[in-house]
């Protein structure tokens, strides 16, 4: 050993010795190693990608966080009624583009009787569930009784129903205990599908009265769905993926896709360029920025759908800012803002403005009624004002808000343009950012001067939002609610003709301005970006974000 | 020996419910309310609903008695239920944790296959051409923030050159294999799905390399400084002067010294690799621990977040243990103190 060391220093110097064979060695294994990463990527995506499986999947990418769960009785976050209006279709609905008007889904036709308290329903008699069985009204009567019973979110907005009785096999009949809240309009909500009363029960559901701790269909209803929409959800896993395949006994005719996955991708980017390669056909989280690059790819077309979400600015009548419980300082601030300014520049025009808390698309709130009677740009008017609340110079208050961005807008760019908006008349605006839950907590709580925040509707009824804004809401921004206003939101709640309940909503949306507590200032024009290799895929605001129904490949 | 090992271990697990008191008292002084994140906004407003909702989860309760609860039920294997999730936190982590672990795995052996043997290169032919690219490797690793790294090499080799595949653990059409560890590396391997395989190779190969760079760097630069203190020392040159060749003094002589500091590096940075993994996790749509732990504290959701920390503190702790046994096999002086 000792020899064969002394023999290999004679043949040069030490490094040499070392370099040579560990340098060829070297470029070898590099070789080596550019030929396995090779050979891991190569040809693990054309293949993929071109497969005939590929060309019958419809791949939608979607940020799907926020979902806790795909049971229709407890559904109320913003991406989960996506995949529960593709399994589940209930007694009425929405068309794209129209949130007014009530179309006829599983039930034909609906009356209110004449007691005044009962609806009846007439379903369609040729429904079947995915299953292939028919779809009759015990499974109506089960799905609400039991969504009652289980008491989790949804059902707060239906706990007006004092029951579900089954007329005929085709008639139910849904009885209220208060007639003057809404009901149709709420139970057009992916939460309120008809789920098959049979599966549901052979999977640990039940709709006794003790349902709240003895149904145990939630995890099964996660992973596996029971309806008559479209598609049948196969799988959920969290954070990564939504399966569902196609229902081929859908009551509207075979659905255009074998299956349709929803991928979660929180981050934008990466929805860009999945989208871009084709690997996903449908984005819905991009941002302005991101459209406009996509603007000229000859593969994707931009769809805009008016959402029925908004960003608002609410101002506190704070104990510790007397010039915020003076109404004509609050109204100053409304007249102070550049509003289109706002819109064009902060979200590239692809928003509208509402008058106050009825966004625009809904029963007695469009955009030409908010040039009428809504805040407007107005500086003098605004000096005006202030001069007149005894504050000539202006006044001060802490504006917070959250670490976020809701539909490519980050808070911190709008409370600046805010600040420097409302600096022209004096007012000065100091921003006070803080983490999103935080804000929320202390906002909620009432605790804050102004905050920007935002809205999103579990469905397009115009009572949920009026009634918020003189409840909870009002309180939050210590808001005593004059009872003229209380019994303008009561009788337009409780007015069954559009017309009329419009000309209420008109005088409801005065009150609002009037009050000045809540300026609303973006509401925006989802912009989702669709490959050209789909069509018949229709965007709604109703709080689905699509018709998966109606896609097909092209 | 074994005196050592059992002190070590009774440390260890004092170790970890410190970790924990630590996170819970931090987490309940933020003004952050889980409530309000959980309910929706008009259930959040009802004061019954709330007050219901908090009795259902044990938030009423005296903080004390809260994390004597929590206390009572770890040693029970049970770590509660994710508020944000409604399911128990021991589920979410089972269905998170193989992505992350097999992503943090593969990021280091990649880390320790390129980072080991160029620190060593580096510190043998110091100030040459490789000792320059090792240096420049590293420093990029180090210094350029994960979540930038991320969207470029996204932007490059999937954007435009189209080389790598997109986000996620697997394409679009592939069928997610048979859940048995969780590791689609394996379950596909023992099911035969070499198609599958595949596909979860390659999408492994990006968020890899993101994540290893940073580590990379460190270990090169930590073994290239361990060898060159170790080939300065006076047995390299008595092994020089006996004539032995530089290969084996390299090998034999200066790197199993050069070992302890590189070891002790490489435990936490897999450590490190299995916590801290969220940007990467984020940018590539990798279903894991990371995401998991992120969206728990951003919506303070106490089980997750406890059963998180303790998890976290562990793998930390078991693998300081590991690293401190590891020292008594490769340096008996250890023991011996």
């Amino acid at each position: 050993m000792t020899v064969k060391d002394a023999d290999a220093t004679s043949t040069g110097s030490d490094e040499a010795a070392t370099a040579e064979p560990t340098f060829d060695r070297r470029g070898f294994m590099v070789l080596g190693a550019g030929g396995l990463l090779a050979a891991v990527l190569q040809s693990a995506r054309p293949a993929a990608a071109q497969s005939a499986q590929r060309r019958g999947t419809l791949v939608i990418a979607l940020d799907i966080s926020d979902a806790t769960g795909l049971d229709p009785v407890r559904v109320y976050q913003y991406s989960n009624p996506l995949p529960t209006h593709a399994a589940y279709d209930g007694m009425v609905t929405f068309d794209p583009g129209d949130s007014v008007n009530l179309k006829p889904a599983l039930a034909t036709e609906w009356a209110y009787q004449p007691d005044g308290k009962t609806v009846r329903l007439k379903l369609r008699t040729d429904v079947k569930f995915s299953s292939g069985k028919p779809m009759t009204a015990e499974d109506v009567r089960f799905s609400f009784t039991r969504q009652l019973n289980i008491k989790d979110q949804p059902w707060q907005y239906i706990s007006h129903i004092e029951e579900v009785k089954v007329v005929d096999p085709h008639t139910v009949d849904i009885v209220l205990k208060d007639p003057s809240l809404p009901l149709m309009t709420i139970i057009a909500t992916p939460a309120f599908g008809v789920l098959e009363k049979e599966v549901v029960i052979a999977n640990g559901g039940t709709d006794a009265p003790d349902a709240k701790e003895k149904d145990k269909a939630t995890p099964w209803l996660n992973e596996n769905s029971a309806g008559t929409g479209p598609y049948r959800l196969t799988g959920w896993q969290r954070n990564q993926q939504i399966q569902m395949v196609k229902n081929p006994n859908y009551w509207k005719g075979t659905p255009g896709y074998d299956r349709v996955l929803i991928r979660h991708m929180s981050e934008s980017a990466a929805q860009l360029l999945a989208i871009q390669r084709g690997d996903v056909d449908v984005a819905f989280n991009l941002i302005p920025e991101q459209i406009a690059t996509l603007k000229d790819d000859p593969n994707i077309s931009i769809e805009g759908m008016t959402s029925l979400d908004f960003i608002y600015m609410a101002v506190v009548e704070a104990p510790t800012n007397p010039a915020l419980q003076n109404k004509l300082a609050r109204q100053a601030i409304g007249y102070a803002i550049d509003y289109d300014g706002i819109i064009k520049n902060l979200i590239g025009g692809k928003a509208v403005r509402p008058v106050s808390f009825l966004p625009v698309g809904v029963n007695g709130s469009t955009e030409a009624l908010t040039k009428e009677i809504g805040f407007r740009e107005d500086l003098a008017k605004s000096k005006q004002l202030l001069a007149q609340a005894g504050m000539p110079d202006g006044f001060k208050f802490a504006l917070s808000y959250g670490n976020a961005a809701i539909a490519g807008v980050g808070y911190q760019n709008l409370a600046q343009k805010l600040q420097s908006d409302l600096a022209r008349v004096g007012i000065k605006a100091e921003l006070t950012p803080m983490d999103q839950v935080n804000m929320r907590t202390m906002y909620l709580g009432g605790k804050l001067e102004a905050a920007l925040t935002f809205w999103n509707p579990p469905a397009p009824e115009n009572w949920l939002w009026s009634s918020a804004t003189i409840n909870r809401v009002a309180g939050r921004v210590h808001w005593k609610v004059p009872d003229d206003v209380r019994k303008l939101v009561a009788d337009a709640g409780a007015e069954r003709d559009l017309a009329k309940g419009a000309a209420l909503y008109k005088k409801y949306q005065e009150a609002m301005v009037d009050a000045a507590h809540h300026f609303v200032l973006i509401q925006p024009v989802y912009q989702v970006a669709v490959r050209k290799n789909v069509t018949g895929l229709k965007l709604t605001a109703a709080g689905w974000m699509a018709e998966l129904g109606g896609a097909k490949p092209a | 020996m074994i005196r050592y090992v059992v002190s070590r271990l009774v440390v260890s697990v004092a170790m970890v419910l410190l970790a924990t008191l630590v996170i819970f008292l931090i987490a309940n002084t933020v003004p952050g309310d889980p409530v309000l994140t959980a309910l929706g906004d008009m259930a959040a407003s009802d004061p019954a609903q709330v007050a219901e909702f908090r009795a259902r989860w044990g938030l009423d309760l005296p903080l004390w008695q809260q994390y004597w609860l929590f206390l009572q039920r770890l040693v029970h294997g049970d770590l509660g239920v994710s508020i944000s999730s409604r399911r128990p936190v021991l589920q979410d982590i089972i269905d998170y944790a193989p992505a992350t672990l097999e992503l943090a795995t593969v990021a280091f052996i990649l880390s320790i296959l390129v980072g080991l043997p160029l620190g060593v290169l580096a510190a043998v032919r110091r100030d040459t051409v490789i000792d320059h690219i090792a240096r420049a490797v590293s420093l990029v690793g180090v210094s350029a923030p994960t979540f930038w790294l991320a969207f470029i090499a996204l932007a490059i080799f999937y954007g435009q050159l189209n080389w790598a595949p997109g986000p996620g653990r697997l394409d679009a059409v592939s069928f997610p294999p048979d859940r048995i560890t969780g590791l689609l590396l394996i379950d596909t391997a023992l099911q035969g799905d070499w198609e599958t395989f595949h596909d979860a190779a390659a999408h492994l190969v990006l968020p890899s390399f993101v994540l290893a760079a940073a580590t990379l760097g460190l270990i090169t630069r930590t073994t290239r400084a361990a060898m060159l203190e170790a080939l300065s020392q006076d047995y390299v040159r008595v092994a020089k002067a006996k004539g032995l060749r530089g290969r084996r003094i390299v090998v034999g002589h200066a790197l199993p010294n050069a070992m302890l500091p590189v070891v002790t590096l490489g435990g936490l940075a897999y450590a490190n690799l299995l916590a801290g993994a969220v940007m990467t996790e984020t940018v590539f749509s990798w279903p894991g621990l990371g995401r998991y732990t992120f969206r728990s504290a951003v919506t303070v959701d106490f089980p997750a977040i406890m059963a998180v920390t303790a998890i976290v503190a562990a793998i930390f702790v078991l693998v300081n243990f590991l690293v401190d046994m590891s020292y008594a096999l490769l340096d008996p002086r250890v023991v011996k103190k």
